[in-house]
């Protein structure tokens, strides 16, 4: 039995719009950029019936499955290691709401032979993480995570646990949201205002990244879900420590700088550059991370989802892979 | 592992509460009845298996599933002997269709609801203080798949009890595609039997509070949990594969230390669709072999209706109840087995004491759209 803080990031995916790598996502700004196409970058084959939501999961898996060594950087051949040690944990609040809602009202005004059954899949909100576990045949433990404004950092920290708790070596989390018009209707934001892409990790134990070798990218320290922000920082960061190099928080209003119970450290949204990301964020945050420590590899990464207002704020501790941590 | 299930919670088409339900389900009674919830003229599938708590005929009201969630867990808190704060308890919910109800009262009939409450972490922290708290969308098995998390939170010792539960309530856009994609709409749900023609939805929400062994609530253990396992088929967004469920009972059985030839009672997912049955039929087949007899099995949902997310769970309170009070509900509506299940032995009247005796170990089967599955095994306890 390994603890989940024995657990690493070995790959980050992307799926977004103007983010080539992930050095991108240290951007504060949104630059004029063109909506994700994952029939180019796919192909076209097999996505016809599949909702956006899960062609983006499906662009941001193969990507990170690429870049973390699961499948070979040429694209020829399939997983490098057997599928049933591979688990899945999605976070996406908002993706199927458009067939849900669309379905439902053609039935209020028609009957039932009016809708199209080909949407049957998509109306059962797992439809993204069951995709990409058919699409490269990974059958370990797949789970969707539905859960809110902590949605995304809740699916790492539960990936981790899956690890720690030995039902598989490792798994892909991807965080995804879309723009679409029920989504705009429902949440009252204009499409530019949302995020509408996929991101994507690997997180896995620490032995088998290195069984494979493969060289870890981020170390997962301690996680919380409290009630405020000041209770999840203080949770994970007792008496401030160690202090972290850059706190990734998406407030509507952050504590102004030295505010006493939070870090003195400076900050990161990513919601600036690619929109609000709602069940998306924790796992954008975490690759923000882990594009930041390439460049500063020293100093941890502090990261809160969730407003004191919201049902829960979680927290989570990144550690630079080679930096020692408790 | 070993964990005490220390307090149930449950309600459904056919009962309030959890003693209600299993109540219900030993005499044989169904929770059958013509369609209420939607507009009947847009469907040609004529029943369903309903919580009818609507205020009045025809008018739907968002956050019912909420409410039986909140209900269930006050009362599985309640029958373990543990109080309503969960300021620091986890409380992992396992959904189908999580609040998506609601979400379409809201588009189509601009009803009053928030999205904070599409997830059921909102009404938990309100009702509750909880707030380590997740809701996960894992189809049909969600709620076994919840299950499974809250052990290995027991297992790393990062808790020393956990909430786990499980809810749906019947969304118009599933019954909907359900009603499109079912060539023959059935109009009752008869799991295994040769002229079963599908299934159908029902309404119902599930809760267990399971604790570590050293917890002063695990005194008044209803059952034990051995295994709780999961995997995923990665073969078909709809169709189950028999290969993908043989190994989520193998694996369960490995997790509990035991072989098949240990299982007594089997709560069968039964969900009465051919490729469902078959499927499931297939894969016990498979696991148990020669011994495909030997176990008492039953299907719940010919009385629930498949009550989606929730669905795994009730089979967990249910096995437990089973094997302490020593009834096992019979399945209704089932004549003629068909194909490999016609080996089983199904419990289908009163189960003799003498067969009733040797009933220690049970396995409840869960499976869902995507192929994710998951099984529980539990011990029973004496009475």
């Amino acid at each position: 039995m390994t603890s989940a803080s024995d657990t690493v990031v070995t790959g980050v995916g992307l799926a977004l719009p103007g983010a080539r790598d992930a050095a991108d996502l240290l951007r504060t700004t949104r630059e004029p950029a063109e909506p994700v196409d994952p029939g180019t970058l796919l192909g076209r084959r097999g996505l016809r019936y599949k909702d956006r939501a899960t062609q983006l999961a499906l662009c941001a898996a193969r990507d990170v499955l690429r870049s973390s060594g699961l499948l070979p950087a040429d694209g020829e051949g399939g997983l490098t290691v057997p599928g049933d040690t591979v688990g899945v944990a999605v976070s996406s609040n908002l993706g199927n709401l458009d067939t849900v809602c669309e379905v439902a009202s053609a039935i209020g005004t028609e009957t039932t032979s009016h809708i199209s059954p080909m949407a049957l899949p998509n109306a059962s909100s797992n439809v993204i993480a069951s995709s990409v576990a058919m699409q490269h045949g990974l059958r370990g433990p797949n789970l969707m995570f539905c859960n809110g404004p902590t949605s995304g950092l809740d699916a790492v920290y539960w990936a981790a646990t899956l690890v720690a708790a030995g039902r598989c070596d490792r798994a892909v989390v991807i965080g995804v949201e879309t723009a679409n018009p029920v989504v705009e209707g429902l949440l009252g934001e204009a499409a530019e205002r949302l995020l509408d892409g996929a991101v994507a990790l690997v997180i896995e134990g620490e032995a088998a990244a290195r069984a494979r070798g493969v060289r870890p990218l981020a170390a997962l320290g301690a996680y919380t879900r409290r009630e405020s922000v000041r209770a999840a920082v203080e949770r994970v960061l007792p008496e401030g420590r160690p202090a972290p190099g850059i706190w990734l928080t998406s407030q509507e209003k952050p504590p102004a700088p030295g505010t006493p119970g939070f870090p003195d450290a400076p900050r990161h949204d990513p919601t600036g550059a690619f929109g609000r990301a709602d069940g998306a964020l924790g796992v954008l945050q975490c690759a923000a991370a882990v594009a930041r420590f390439g460049s500063h590899p020293t100093g941890t990464a502090l990261i809160t989802t969730g407003e004191d207002t919201d049902d829960a704020v979680a927290g989570l501790l990144l550690h630079p892979a080679r930096e020692e941590h408790p | 592992m070993s964990w005490a299930i220390t307090g149930t919670g449950a309600v459904a088409s056919i009962g309030q509460d959890a003693d209600e339900v299993f109540d219900a389900l030993c005499a044989g009674v169904s929770g059958r009845a013509p369609l209420r919830g939607f507009d009947r003229r847009a469907f040609r599938t004529a029943h369903a298996y309903e919580i009818d708590d609507r205020p009045a005929d025809g008018t739907d009201v968002p956050s019912r599933a909420t409410a039986w969630l909140l209900r269930a867990v006050a009362e599985a808190l309640r029958d373990a002997g543990l109080d309503e704060d969960l300021s620091s308890t986890p409380v992992i919910v396992g959904t189908g269709l999580r609040e998506l109800r609601s979400v379409e009262l809201r588009w189509c009939e601009d009803a009053e609801f928030d999205l904070g409450g599409l997830h059921f972490g909102t009404a938990l922290r309100e009702r509750f203080g909880a707030t380590w708290t997740y809701t996960i969308s894992n189809a049909c098995s969600a709620s076994l798949h919840a299950l499974a998390m809250g052990s290995d939170l027991l297992t790393a010792g990062t808790a020393e009890a956990v909430v786990v539960a499980g809810v749906d309530s019947i969304t118009a856009s599933m019954f909907g595609l359900l009603d499109r994609v079912q060539l023959d709409p059935p109009d009752r749900v008869r799991p295994f039997d040769q002229n079963r023609r599908g299934t159908l939805m029902g309404d119902g929400a599930a809760a267990v509070v399971l604790t570590r062994e050293d917890h002063p609530a695990a005194r008044r253990a209803r059952g034990r949990l051995r295994a709780a396992s999961m995997n995923c088929d990665a073969a078909h967004p709809t169709a189950p594969d028999p290969a993908g469920i043989a190994q989520a009972i193998r694996l369960a059985h490995e997790q509990a230390g035991i072989k098949a030839d240990d299982i007594d009672l089997i709560l069968l997912h039964g969900t009465g669709t051919s490729l469902n049955d078959e499927a499931e039929a297939t894969a016990l087949g498979d696991v148990f072999g020669g011994g495909i007899g030997r176990p008492l099995m039953t299907a719940v949902k010919s009385m629930t209706g498949h009550t989606s997310g929730g669905s795994g769970l009730l089979g967990l309170i249910v096995a437990a109840r089973a094997l302490a009070e020593r009834r096992v509900p019979p399945t209704i509506a089932l004549d003629t087995p068909a194909g490999v299940a016609g080996q089983f032995r199904f419990a289908t009247g009163p189960t003799p004491p003498e067969e009733t005796e040797r009933l220690r170990i049970a396995q409840v089967d869960a499976f869902g759209f995507g192929g994710v599955n998951a099984v529980a095994i539990v011990e029973g306890v004496a009475a």
